[in-house]
């Protein structure tokens, strides 16, 4: 929905733009008046769609009254558009037909002039990316178009990373099964001959595999209170053997240093807290990191960022959560309600706002309104 | 001329900018021209509202969120109320977007 007063200036914005790029279309070798007919169509019948143009437009007899000279002449060919609202109410047929035969052929000439056939295949935030980055108002000139293909080629070069992107995924996922068997199995060996609690976080952290770590997990709920069934199967490898805690102190202590920061990393904070290592080790294991002691010092790490998050980021969090949510509902309300402006003036009395915009556009209530002097009165 | 990006981001900005979308990922556009062609709707949309628009409009509400940043005003209003024309619109909550105008004389 839109105000008539609303629409008629967009009519009249489309003409001006179209009448204005006309030339770029035409000459030094642009794509011709056919694609720009083309994206006038598509671009009204977006606007149509979207209720943000009301009534039939009769955009050949505008055209064709603008096309000849009206390229630099930016006032008459607003006022012409602007005087004629009436006109345009009357020829509904003509009005709602137009946008139909441009939307057809937009469709089947494309494949038949598309220059670049890898441009297609890229996703549309690629190819605004690609148009983002040029810097706007340089004038096409014959030299310039053939850079076109350039573009065509960078498109591909750009579709390409997509088949590149899925071959690091295999690999991403090669990578860990490796370090996962190594430490895996001396993990189940650990698991099945030490599966006694004298030394759980040490396993932990010789063992950097996650899947190590869910093994201990049935082992230490167990004793509280064994929830969790699931999870038998890896208790399993636990509970079958018992005693080669020996052989997981041995090796551990000399990954540990090393691999730890690796562990907290992937690893779960939760897993710690159930542990409760005590906070003297952590402090102590922090510093010297002595190879006993390395099985706390993982643990140390992450029950610090356990503690920051409660201690700490409860307030961080929430500042960061406010910011999101406003960011995020902003943007949700984009497509609702939004205000786009120049300010001329933004003054604050205590906790009374005031701020004067112009030349704005709002979308309010699913309506286009737009206004020349706007005035805002807002409490924080 | 200096212009704003900012209209873009309105209904006809979004509707232009998808059919440059579609045209240069069809290959029927370049993608120099699309952006010829967003340069010109920000001229062409900013002197349509300056010469063209003359309503006024009120806004009223709780202010939520205000930021300032690269010169523009950003306001979270809650429990908005728009006033223009005899008309009145309330709205729980709007986003308003705001550049510098003197960015545009300069």
């Amino acid at each position: 929905m839109a105000s008539s007063t609303t629409s008629t200036v967009y009519i009249q914005v489309i003409e001006d733009v179209i009448n204005k790029v006309r030339e770029e279309f035409i000459n030094n070798g642009g794509p011709g008046e056919g694609v720009l007919s083309e994206l006038q169509g598509l671009w009204e019948l977006k606007m149509m769609q979207a209720g943000a143009i009301v009534g039939p437009i009769d955009r050949s007899a505008v055209a064709k009254s603008m096309a000849p000279g009206a390229t630099s002449n930016t006032v008459h060919d607003l006022n012409v558009p602007y005087e004629g609202p009436e006109e345009y109410e009357t020829p509904t047929a003509d009005l709602l037909f137009p946008p139909t035969p441009l939307q057809t052929p937009m469709q089947t000439p494309l494949p038949v002039q598309t220059p670049l056939p890898g441009t297609a295949p890229t996703p549309l935030p690629g190819t605004m990316d690609n148009y983002n980055i040029p810097t706007g108002g340089t004038p096409i000139t014959p030299s310039d178009y053939p850079s076109i293909n350039e573009n065509g080629v960078s498109d591909g070069k750009s579709g390409r990373p997509n088949t590149y992107m899925q071959p690091p995924s295999p690999w991403l996922n090669q990578r860990p099964p490796l370090d996962v068997n190594v430490a895996y199995v001396e993990g189940r060996e650990d698991a099945d001959r030490g599966g006694a609690a004298n030394q759980p976080t040490t396993q932990d952290f010789f063992l950097l595999s996650g899947k190590r770590k869910r093994d201990e997990f049935p082992s230490q709920y167990r004793p509280s209170g064994g929830y969790i069934p699931q999870q038998d199967g890896a208790a399993d490898k636990l509970e079958v053997g018992e005693g080669s805690n020996s052989i997981v102190n041995r090796i551990p202590q000399l990954d540990g240093p090393i691999p730890d920061p690796y562990d907290d990393a992937l690893s779960t904070p939760n897993i710690y807290n159930y542990q409760g290592v005590v906070s003297e080790d952590y402090n102590v294991a922090n510093t010297p990191a002595p190879q006993e002691l390395q099985a706390a010092t993982p643990a140390m790490v992450n029950q610090n960022d356990i503690l920051d998050d409660d201690e700490d980021e409860p307030l961080n969090e929430n500042d960061d959560d406010d910011d999101l949510d406003d960011v995020d509902q902003g943007e949700e309300l984009n497509t609702q309600h939004l205000v786009l402006a120049q300010f001329d003036k933004v003054t604050r009395a205590k906790s009374r706002w005031r701020c004067t915009l112009k030349d704005g556009i709002m979308h309010i209530n699913n309506k286009d309104v737009l206004f020349n002097k706007a005035t805002g009165e807002f409490d924080f | 001329m200096a212009t704003f990006e900012l209209y873009r981001r309105s209904t006809i900005g979004m509707c232009l900018t998808e059919t440059l979308d579609e045209m240069v990922s069809n290959g029927v556009l370049s993608p120099e021209l699309a952006i010829q062609v967003l340069v010109q709707f920000d001229k062409s949309m900013t002197e349509a509202l300056d010469s063209q628009v003359k309503s006024k409009v009120t806004i009223k509400g709780h202010l939520h969120t205000y930021r300032f940043c690269d010169n523009v005003w950003t306001f979270i209003v809650q429990d908005a109320i728009f006033k223009y024309d005899e008309t009145q619109e309330n709205v729980g909550q709007v986003k308003i977007v705001a550049c510098d105008s003197k960015l545009l004389t300069q």
